[in-house]
């Protein structure tokens, strides 16, 4: 019992560990640049299908995932913040958010109508080894590590350095900010540009589990965003704490109860603390709202 | 340290015959003034006089509909916040503004970092900018070394108008300009306050232009007050000339 009960526990980390990334960036766009980034699943789906397509042309795995990475910083990071969110932010947020609902419906049918319809099965890590009686398999170890790294770098870059302050700062008061020097669209648009970075690295983690298919990002999105709000939308920990913990949620209840209710539970989550606790675990009451 | 001004004399701030008008409101109708290195000087006046407006067009948050602002004898009429700031000229706010889920002391580094270093320095020097000892000292000079490590939105009131002020004084500013720094707080860090910032201004020789309510305040901390009412200075001069001008005495009180 303990070792089953220790084995679903590491895949659901495993799998929380991603969502933690993507919910990690959503949360970024929310503090930093006002947007609630409803296509933010479909971002995954995108360096996935690159990665798959930089593969189909003849590129080494280790030179496709450098070059999704520069798709998606050039798409998701530069592109998404010109031609959508910049000029939608003046109509406001509401509006804003709703045409990143359009987005995730242009982006699926964009991948479904140049990379077809399939589940693609992506080249991930095999084999394992065992620890008594559980099995620790390298494809969970690794998702954890690099979450761990990630996580880390992203702390320590946010805390510790001077532009790290300044995205800081920007989040918190942009007017003040832009008044002290502080060049807050270079800011902005390196939130955006962070929040590509962890979606590729999202994509190139999950996509060994999950395949890779156009509508895969209307799950892993929602699961992120309830993730995001599970932990406290304002807060790199709270989208961390929240990710792993509706992955380990997820994943006892597919092994416990029925399967096909796994996709609902993030959204049971996410409706107990929208009522219950619309702070989120680690999140601080805020004014604003969506 | 003693200011370094362009050439001696020159006044650090000058408005010259400044107007804004708002639709067929003359908010600032003509007003022109200097302030000399190191003065105090108080804006005065009742609500609704132009002290808020005058401030905005000084501050390059709102440009004037005619007239000039000089600094150091430079026409920076028109020019950004941020470019004043660069050039030396900081403000606090009235309402509070600073970053509330930040520590104490990160607000204070914030405030300077900017004004140091180049394009490079930002993501490979020192992550504190160098500005560690200069945010100690201001936590020392402002009495906030016991909160330096709260999150600044956790202070009280008068905590946060402290840490604003100190803020503020960050960068090292030729000039700074003070939106109601006593509204709001309490009588006994008033005082405390009031000492403060005048050992700011003989240490840092910073100049200072405060607008306030609190009359006691601006009588105690300025070497010089002007008075507007209705768009134009009505008594410029020593505090207590002006506390006594029949003419200030009936803005006030006919308002």
């Amino acid at each position: 019992m303990f070792w089953l009960l220790a084995q679903l526990l590491v895949a659901g980390l495993a799998i929380g560990a991603i969502y933690a990334l993507i919910a990690i960036g959503f949360s970024l766009l929310w503090q930093g640049a006002q947007t609630v980034n409803f296509a933010q699943g479909d971002f995954v789906s995108l360096p996935a299908f690159a990665i798959l397509g930089f593969t189909a042309l003849g590129l080494p795995l280790w030179l496709a995932i450098p070059a999704a990475l520069a798709v998606a910083v050039l798409v998701l990071g530069l592109l998404f913040k010109r031609v959508l969110v910049q000029p939608m932010l003046h109509h406001g947020v509401l509006q804003l958010a709703i045409a990143t609902m359009a987005l995730s419906i242009f982006l699926e049918n964009v991948l479904k109508d140049t990379g077809g319809a399939e589940a693609y099965p992506f080249p991930g890590l095999t084999g394992g080894f065992n620890l008594g009686a559980l099995f620790l398999d390298w494809q969970s170890l690794t998702v954890l590590a690099v979450t761990v790294v990630t996580v880390s770098a992203l702390n320590a870059f946010l805390s510790r350095t001077r532009t790290g302050r300044a995205m800081q700062a920007t989040a918190q008061n942009p007017s003040v900010a832009r008044l002290l020097g502080i060049d807050v669209e270079r800011m902005i648009m390196l939130t955006f540009v962070i929040n590509a970075v962890l979606v590729t690295l999202a994509a190139v983690l999950i996509s060994p589990v999950y395949l890779v298919k156009f509508d895969n990002g209307g799950q892993i999105g929602l699961t992120a965003f309830s993730a995001a709000i599970v932990g406290g939308f304002n807060q790199v920990r709270g989208a961390v704490v929240g990710g792993l913990l509706l992955g380990v949620v997820e994943t006892f209840a597919a092994t416990y109860g029925p399967d096909q209710y796994r996709t609902a539970v993030p959204m049971v989550l996410l409706i107990l603390f929208v009522l219950f606790r619309p702070h989120g675990l680690l999140g601080r009451r805020e004014e604003r709202r969506v | 340290m003693t200011p370094a001004g362009p050439t001696p004399g020159t006044p650090v701030l000058e408005a010259r015959d400044l107007h804004r008008s708002f639709g067929g409101v003359r908010a600032v109708n003509g007003i022109s003034f200097s302030v000399a290195p190191g003065e105090i000087l108080g804006v005065i006046g009742p609500n609704g006089s132009g002290k808020s407006t005058l401030f905005n067009c000084l501050l390059g948050q709102l440009p004037p509909s005619a007239g000039q602002v000089l600094l150091d004898g430079e026409d920076v009429t028109g020019m950004t916040p941020a470019a004043l700031n660069r050039r030396g000229v900081s403000r606090t706010f009235q309402l509070l503004q600073v970053f509330p889920q930040l520590s104490v002391r990160e607000n204070l580094i914030l405030a300077g970092q900017e004004h140091v270093g180049s394009r490079l320095g930002r993501l490979f020097g020192r992550p504190d900018a160098g500005l560690t000892a200069a945010a100690e000292r201001m936590l020392h000079l402002f009495r906030l070394e016991a909160l330096a490590d709260l999150l600044a939105g956790g202070l009280s009131y008068g905590q946060q108008k402290l840490l604003d002020a100190a803020m503020a004084f960050m960068a090292g500013p030729r000039l700074v300009l003070l939106d109601e720094p006593a509204g709001g707080v309490n009588l006994t860090l008033l005082g405390a306050f009031r000492e403060r910032l005048r050992a700011m201004n003989q240490e840092a020789g910073s100049t200072f232009v405060v607008i306030e309510h609190n009359m006691d305040f601006v009588m105690s901390l300025c070497t010089r007050v002007i008075c507007i009412a209705e768009g134009q200075i009505i008594a410029d001069g020593s505090p207590q000339a002006v506390r006594e001008n029949p003419q200030v005495i009936e803005a006030y009180l006919g308002h």
